[in-house]
């Protein structure tokens, strides 16, 4: 039997391809339950923090605005209390262990058989579950926002709400700032579960671990011993994440500016890094 | 133009080597059977065609163009082990998003399609997660078969199907050959289901190809043989013996005379020993047996 029939194969552009994946992707996002789950622990949170933190009885935290639980009054590597420590940044924690959750069901369910098996490229799953990881960061955000001025509101006259003109566009611009850092974060726990495909718990500790800044506030440490600036560190994720804050020293414009082109600079790292590891190595 | 051309191929886990120089033709149009023991190197075949796992060393072509080449592999479908479904979602919601994968117009209308075409419709609803291992695979086939695929590659694809489920595929297969002209690599262990359908057959042994062949040359190379019962089954295997060198005794407790005489000659035979026959005729072995006859090393053709 030789059959033959005119094939004519079209390859699908990158836009047609990504715009297909992101639609998948962002409907898987919208219909489980994690990323709700999520949303409400990003909210819950700063809630439980701010309120019970000043609840009669309770030790203080330490902040000297309610706003603090969003962005620490000045960039802290280094961390000396709690209240330094607990502000939106939290939020790149919770997702973390997210991406992780969604990315890994990619691989255990087998769904990456069926994507890869089409045109889908690597780099363009890469990128698709980026922005969708990015995207549902970013709408964590917003949730420890409103998180953030319930519990202000619980704890009442302890802790204020009270900023200038000048606070208020600092806090504004802290806020974009941290979900702009959301792309670079998202691209990096992208890439650890894409390279950690096979062992889903180690990635989920990963994520967990670069999400809570200890290597950076490790370094950070050192950096203060040593009084070398550690305004160096916002070359990485978790200091340009710090960096986002009430008063960081410099035009809070300049500050959105460098969290852009750090989350930017490490979005395209991780991204061609995750790629090139994909491409190389085994799929399933 | 070859679906498949697969040439020197090979494949290396750590130590282990999975493929070692395989070659690999399926013309267009065919209905490739691709037949192997557990572990000699099909589905690791199969992964490479469809770009999930890396050749060491070779090269594969599908199409002509290089295996990698993603305007292809749009145009494949593929059932590799289980279907990559997500438990949760229902099997119309899995399906509808590998439509969007696949970028597929009037995805609802396609998808109803491939549903009825497995006989699936009455089921869409249904959680994958409590769906029967047999209607896992019919909805891991029905993905398969969205956007009419060019190249379908189904490994095990009967595997806990009913006698239905089967019969559903072989016709699915065989449409989807005649009135698409789309090729399909189908690796099973029931061959007597791939023997209904099979134009082509590749038969692998230790990561290589051993013996590739279409249907009309299996057909033609199958041993043809007598088999026969008598009154007296010892003696009359002891006098064939005597006679001819190929004499097996099959499950069905016939006796079967491989030697290429004519039936008449051997009822002579055995009339002139004094043995009388009950039953005798002629028939070809099985691709079941042919397969087991060339894993054991003998040569399978007379």
């Amino acid at each position: 039997m030789e059959k033959t029939c005119e094939l004519n194969f079209e390859e699908p552009s990158f836009f047609k391809r990504i715009k297909s994946m992101l639609g998948v992707d962002f409907y898987r996002l919208f219909h489980t339950p994690l990323f709700y789950i999520f949303l409400a622990i990003a909210a819950i949170i700063p809630a439980i923090i701010l309120g019970t933190s000043t609840m009669e009885g309770s030790e203080g935290i330490g902040y000297t605005s309610a706003w603090n639980i969003i962005a620490a009054s000045k960039p802290l590597y280094v961390i000396e209390s709690i209240g330094d420590y607990a502000n939106m940044n939290m939020v790149f924690i919770f997702g973390g262990i997210m991406v992780s959750i969604f990315i890994g069901s990619d691989y255990r369910s087998g769904y990456v058989k069926q994507l890869f098996t089409t045109h889908a490229k690597k780099q363009d799953y890469m990128i698709s579950k980026t922005i969708t990881c990015a995207f549902s960061m970013a709408c964590m955000c917003i949730t420890y926002l409103l998180g953030g001025v319930v519990g202000g509101l619980f704890a009442g006259d302890s802790v204020s709400f009270a900023l200038n003109g000048g606070e208020i566009f600092a806090l504004v611009c802290a806020i974009i700032g941290k979900m702009i850092m959301s792309i670079g974060w998202a691209a990096l726990y992208t890439f650890i579960n894409v390279i950690l495909r096979k062992f889903f718990g180690i990635s989920i500790a990963l994520s967990f671990f670069f999400g809570t800044g200890i290597l950076i506030i490790g370094v950070a440490g050192v950096f203060d011993s040593l009084h070398i600036p550690n305004v160096l560190l916002n070359a990485f994720l978790y200091g340009s994440s710090v960096f986002a804050c009430l008063d960081s020293g410099v035009f809070p414009l300049l500050a959105v500016l460098i969290c852009l082109v750090v989350s930017v600079a490490w979005t395209v790292i991780y991204i061609v890094l995750g790629t090139t590891i994909l491409s190389k190595s085994d799929v399933y | 133009m070859n679906a498949i051309e697969i040439r020197n191929l090979t494949k290396n886990f750590g130590p282990k080597q999975a493929l070692s120089g395989l070659d690999m033709t399926v013309p267009q149009g065919a209905i490739y059977g691709f037949i192997g023991e557990n572990g000699s190197g099909k589905s690791t075949t199969e992964k490479i065609i469809c770009g999930l796992i890396h050749p060491s060393s070779g090269s594969v072509k599908l199409f002509g163009k290089d295996y990698t080449d993603i305007d292809v592999r749009a145009n494949m479908g593929v059932l590799i082990e289980a279907p990559g479904c997500f438990p949760n979602y229902s099997v119309w919601n899995n399906m509808m998003l590998q439509a969007a994968n696949l970028r597929i117009k009037d995805a609802e209308r396609e998808v109803v399609k491939a549903l009825k075409t497995v006989r699936m419709e009455g089921a869409a609803s249904n959680k994958y997660k409590n769906c029967s291992l047999g209607m896992k695979q019919r909805v891991g086939i029905a993905m398969a078969l969205l956007g009419n695929p060019t190249l379908l590659v189904l490994d095990e694809p009967i595997n806990g199907l009913d006698a239905d489920g089967m019969r559903i595929i072989r016709e699915v297969l065989v449409d989807i050959t005649k009135n698409y002209g789309s090729t399909v690599v189908v690796s099973s262990h029931v061959l007597a289901e791939l023997e209904k359908v099979a134009t082509h057959y590749g038969i692998i042994k230790g990561g290589k190809m051993i013996c590739e062949m279409t249907a009309s040359e299996l057909d033609s190379s199958c041993r043809t043989y007598s088999a026969l019962k008598s009154n007296d089954m010892p003696l009359t295997k002891s006098v064939l013996l005597k006679k001819y060198s190929r004499i097996e005794e099959d499950e069905s407790g016939y006796i079967r005379v491989y030697d290429s005489v004519p039936t008449e000659e051997i009822v002579v035979y055995l009339y002139e020993n004094g043995i009388t026959i009950n039953e005798i005729k002629t028939d070809k072995i099985s691709l079941e047996e042919y397969y087991i006859d060339l894993m054991k090393g003998g040569k399978a053709n007379g």
